[in-house]
């Protein structure tokens, strides 16, 4: 075999190791979920196997799975309209306008973005205490605008700048305000950039465990990522229910990252490879 | 003669309403001001209140009054609890409290003194009959001489045992000493080979790793906490050592990664038949006859060198304090049903553990249940009230005792520098809160109830 | 950054002659996110920092003033020393590892050969980023059992005897790192591979035509234009890795003992079980300047390569 040839075999041979690695844990976790206690824990396993779907019928009995994911559902589309209603504006006037402390308000966003969330969450949860907010959704759609808005201002910035100089100049010539501009022209023409930021940041708010097993802990208030907590601490550990709730919980976000895979890189970089 | 008879007649209704009014006392006819009203109850994924959940449509029906159950982990409670009370959320009426948490609720005033309810008429039932609850567990529900909480999940610590494995090694009866269990029992008991072993101790970080398995061999030794009234850690000296050394002792002889199983790990091995004993709270006792039903034996903890002390821990219901007058009545009431003398033999028929003597020694109950007698007999005689010390600062406590007490079991410092270590940060953590004078000493209550 | 001068250039006719309206305008756009951050951002910290001076556990006596009484403790706390160091030794040892694999997924995807395989892996590249971390802890507690998981069955396919993952300190802390790897080398792949796509195809092309040899192109063509990218991948992984919570919180709340436990755990422990609102808040502020530090000092050591 050629030099050439042997190169381009390993690489196919990585590329394949790569895919079963990255992709054996999930295929492990659904055929968990549709197998019974014993089929899971059979040594050698069972790769072929009659399916049984008591799994997801018992974690939905014995937990609070579908209110966690209700209750994920609407914390995800809530911060994320509400992210864009803030950070559209904010990336709109980033991109176009040249100002003193742009580069500050620039620079303020990406600290937020990596702030050891620790820091935040007791101050917040100490305040949301004090307010009786506890176990009340609204706390996490507000927290979660720590990460989100500059996820959307940084990736809604680059797609402002593409907008044409010329059809904002027009809009304006004919007697368009700032806002109707932004409104009318810039907006529609960034569809995209909306659509993946919000999908990315959608991804974050569900994912997040910290801030909602702490801010709401209730087991009725509690969002999909806690899946965990329904488990800890009984006697025996149902690994089908767990592997049911598990493929329950990752499930959106995984079809969500597989839509939009080619910005993921750049949607967590905040656009600062290129 | 019409005189006397209407005399009498006046005589004995008087008598008839007397004896009327004494019975006249009913849960329906209590709990009327209250009817409709919705009380949140803690409880834990544990038997005692699995069957309480179950049996709670009863009192639904009797009373009007709805019962919400908010089932968390044990780790988890203490922290979900006082949170609550902290940011005064009203969202817990029943308040559950482990043993160690008493002066924790009551200090800050977080909840009501039971004196409170039992002093009402209108509340209290007649037929409670306080005396009946084991004194260790009311006096280990009191602080600073009052009473807070009614016993409800209560626990002794005791030996399970697979009698066919220990038949086949050649022994007809549990060991009764430590000495006994790691010198004769574990060497014909465990084949590591086989994946089989004579004895397991869960250890797990957290709670589990403090009472279930440090504080488990520091009393038979005869080792201690803490002086409250000298301010004295105790830790570290030579009683403890040499029961913390017995203790490295039986690790080799147990599963490897023992310090990170917890309660189910254990009990599920000891279910797989791959281990043949282990202390544990008597709470498991339905998971574990349900798999090895007639091979299951049960027995008093071993005694250690100095005494008997078998490990003591459980549950009380408290009152919020932060919740209205009216729903506080509410709560009481439920509380005072759910360990009233007339539910409790439905209770430990579904698997749950009192603390009431009538229903612990019944002959008929004992016969049904094999584990009411190793736990009336573990009460009366090994096991004190501040098992654990009671402190308002008893979580940092507890977490330190946790991590060292990890450490020296993992065989990452050796036992004397282990506990050295810990006595000083147990040391240096009660001197700067002043811990020593936010603390409650059951045991003096105990005569409170004799 | 390369970002914002693309942004300046496309900026410019707009802003002419700014008029009173003209030069708020820009703020009244920004004013609400600013505001909203400000009240979630940075008010959250400066409330850390002034409970980081009380001594304040709940249940206790009221919080009072205490100087720097918590950082004292946090410094002398070998159990927050050996948090950070451990947060560190988890920095240390998975990036490298997540770099080199990263790197090398980064060159196969960026290979003229293999298009469907190509595509792919590229799609299912996002998997291990996208799914909620909690699931990965739970699913690693499965698969990594000792007795039951499938990892051990596999590797004693291979002859090796069965390894106690969870169960040992160190091996714990392993199976982290190896976790960890799992989750982000994906994200780091797809940052070089995006890199990687900003070298010019004509200088690409004459490097192509001058050797075959991989290295040489690699080392001298490719890795200069990758620099920015390598600095990205670097600070945002960092950052990841030491907020990390989720994952490795539900493998095993930090056990055996601590051994797998974060700076960020600890802290989530002395805050939520232990109550010390002080300390923690104290050591909440010691790991944002940790962190900042951190990102600062790789902009500064990396930045330099580009040109």
């Amino acid at each position: 075999m050629s030099r050439a040839n042997f190169l381009k075999a390993l690489q196919a041979a990585a590329m394949v190791v790569t895919l079963i690695v990255i992709l054996f844990p999930i295929y492990w976790m659904v055929a968990g979920s549709l197998k019974t206690q014993d089929q899971l824990f059979a040594m050698p396993p069972h790769w072929v196997w009659m399916p049984s779907f008591a799994g997801y019928v018992d974690a939905v009995q014995n937990t609070e799975i579908l209110q966690n994911l209700v209750n994920s559902l609407i914390v995800v589309v809530s911060a994320v309209a509400l992210g864009l209603v803030v950070g559209a504006p904010a990336a709109y006037g980033i991109a176009r306008y040249r100002f003193r402390g742009r580069r500050d308000v620039w620079f303020w966003y990406v600290t937020n973005w990596m702030l050891v969330p620790v820091v935040v969450l007791i101050p917040f949860y100490l305040t949301a205490a004090a307010l009786h907010l506890i176990n009340n959704l609204i706390v996490l759609i507000l927290v979660y605008q720590v990460f989100i808005v500059p996820l959307i201002v940084w990736l809604l910035v680059d797609q402002f700048s593409a907008v044409p100089i010329a059809l904002e100049e027009a809009a304006q010539l004919d007697g368009l305000s700032r806002i109707g501009i932004f409104l009318r022209i810039a907006l529609p023409l960034v569809k995209p950039g909306i659509a993946v930021s919000a999908v990315l940041s959608g991804i974050f708010a569900w994912n997040d465990m910290l801030y909602a097993f702490i801010l709401t802990p209730s087991p009725d208030a509690r969002t999909a990522s806690t899946v965990v907590l329904s488990y800890l601490g009984g006697y025996t550990i149902p690994w089908p229910d767990v592997m049911a709730s598990a493929t329950m919980v990752s499930a959106p976000v995984m079809i969500g990252g597989l839509l939009v895979h080619k910005y993921i890189a750049r949607g967590l970089t905040m656009g600062a490879v290129k | 003669m019409k005189k006397w008879g209407f005399a009498a007649a006046v005589i004995a209704a008087l008598g008839m309403g007397g004896a009327a009014h004494a019975d006249s006392w009913s849960l329906a006819q209590a709990a009327a001001p209250y009817k409709g009203m919705t009380v949140t109850v803690v409880g834990l994924d544990r038997p005692s209140y699995q069957i309480a959940q179950k049996l709670t449509p009863e009192f639904e029906k009797e009373t009007g009054i709805h019962v919400t159950w908010d089932i968390f982990p044990y780790e988890d409670t203490l922290k979900e609890e006082t949170l609550n009370f902290f940011s005064n959320s009203q969202q817990f009426d029943a308040i559950l409290s482990d043993i160690v948490w008493p002066v924790n609720f009551a200090d800050p005033g977080w909840v009501v003194p039971l004196k409170h309810f039992t002093d009402n008429p209108a509340l209290a039932d007649p037929a409670l009959d306080e005396k009946d609850f084991f004194p260790v567990w009311l006096a280990s529900f009191t602080v600073h001489d009052t009473l807070y909480a009614f016993p409800f999940d209560s626990y002794a610590g005791l030996l399970y045992y697979n009698k066919s494995m220990l038949k086949a090694a050649g022994f007809t009866a549990p060991p009764t000493t430590w000495q006994q269990l790691r010198d004769v029992y574990l060497p014909k008991l465990t084949d590591k080979s086989k994946g089989v072993y004579g004895y397991a101790l869960q250890s797990a970080r957290g709670e589990t790793q403090t009472a279930d398995s440090f504080t488990r061999f520091l009393w038979p030794w005869g080792g201690q906490y803490l002086n409250i009234a000298d301010k004295k850690i105790l830790v570290n000296d030579a009683q403890a050592q040499a029961g913390i050394k017995f203790r490295q002792s039986l690790v080799p002889y147990m599963p490897d990664g023992i310090v990170s199983d917890d309660h189910a790990q254990v009990v599920a091995l000891m279910q797989q038949g791959k281990l043949a004993m282990i202390t544990e709270w008597s709470a498991f006792d339905p998971t574990l006859s349900q798999s090895l039903s007639d091979n299951l034996g049960i027995a008093v903890e071993p005694r250690g060198p100095n005494a008997a002390y078998s490990a003591f821990g459980g549950f009380a219901y408290m009152v919020s304090a932060q919740i209205p007058e009216k729903q506080q009545d509410a709560t009481y009431l439920f509380i005072q049903w759910l360990t009233s003398k007339a539910e409790a033999k439905p209770l430990i028929d579904g698997g749950a553990v009192l603390g009431r003597v009538s229903a612990d020694t019944d002959p008929a109950a004992q016969a049904d249940h094999p584990n009411l007698a190793p736990m009336v007999a573990t009460w009366r005689t090994a096991a004190v009230p501040d098992w654990r010390p009671q402190l308002e600062c008893y979580p940092g406590f507890s977490d330190i005792v946790s991590d060292w007490g990890s450490r020296i079991e993992l065989g990452e410092v050796g036992v004397k520098s282990g506990l050295d270590s810990m006595a000083a940060a147990l040391t240096k953590s009660m001197n700067s809160s002043d811990c020593w004078s936010k603390s409650n000493d059951p045991e003096q209550a105990i005569a409170l109830y004799k | 950054m390369n970002e914002m001068s693309r942004v300046e250039r496309a900026a410019p006719a707009v802003v002419a002659r700014p008029s009173r309206w003209e030069a708020a305008t820009p703020w009244l756009f920004i004013a609400p996110s600013l505001i909203l951050l400000l009240a979630i951002g940075l008010y959250p910290v400066i409330y850390t920092a002034f409970a980081s001076t009380q001594s304040w556990v709940i249940g206790m006596d009221p919080p009072y003033f205490a100087w720097f009484q918590n950082y004292e403790n946090a410094f002398t706390s070998s159990d927050f020393q050996d948090a950070v160091l451990r947060t560190a030794e988890l920095l240390v040892v998975t990036l490298p590892i997540e770099l080199v694999l990263g790197m090398m997924i980064a060159l196969a995807l960026d290979s003229a050969h293999f298009g469907p395989l190509r595509w792919l892996l590229q799609v299912c590249l996002v998997l291990p980023i996208a799914i909620t971390p909690s699931v990965v802890g739970l699913l690693t507690q499965l698969m990594f059992n000792e007795q039951l998981g499938i990892i051990n069955h596999m590797i004693g396919v291979l002859g090796i005897g069965p390894i106690d993952w969870l169960g040992q300190p160190a091996s714990a802390l392993g199976t982290v790192m190896i976790v960890q790897v799992w989750e982000w080398t994906p994200f780091v792949a797809l940052v070089l591979s995006a890199a990687l796509s900003t070298v010019p195809t004509d200088i690409d092309e004459a490097a192509l035509l001058e050797t075959e040899r991989w290295w040489p192109r690699f080392r001298h063509i490719q890795l200069p234009f990758m620099w920015p990218g390598i600095t990205a991948a670097l600070v945002f992984q960092t950052a990841f890795t030491i907020k990390e919570f989720d994952m490795i919180f539900s493998i095993e709340s930090g056990g055996p003992g601590t051994a797998t436990e974060t700076a960020v755990m600890q802290i989530e422990r002395v805050a939520f079980r232990g109550f010390d609102i002080g300390m923690a808040s104290a050591e909440s502020i010691i790991m944002l300047v940790l962190s900042i530090l951190l990102a600062r000092l790789y902009i500064r050591l990396f930045y330099r390569e580009m040109d």
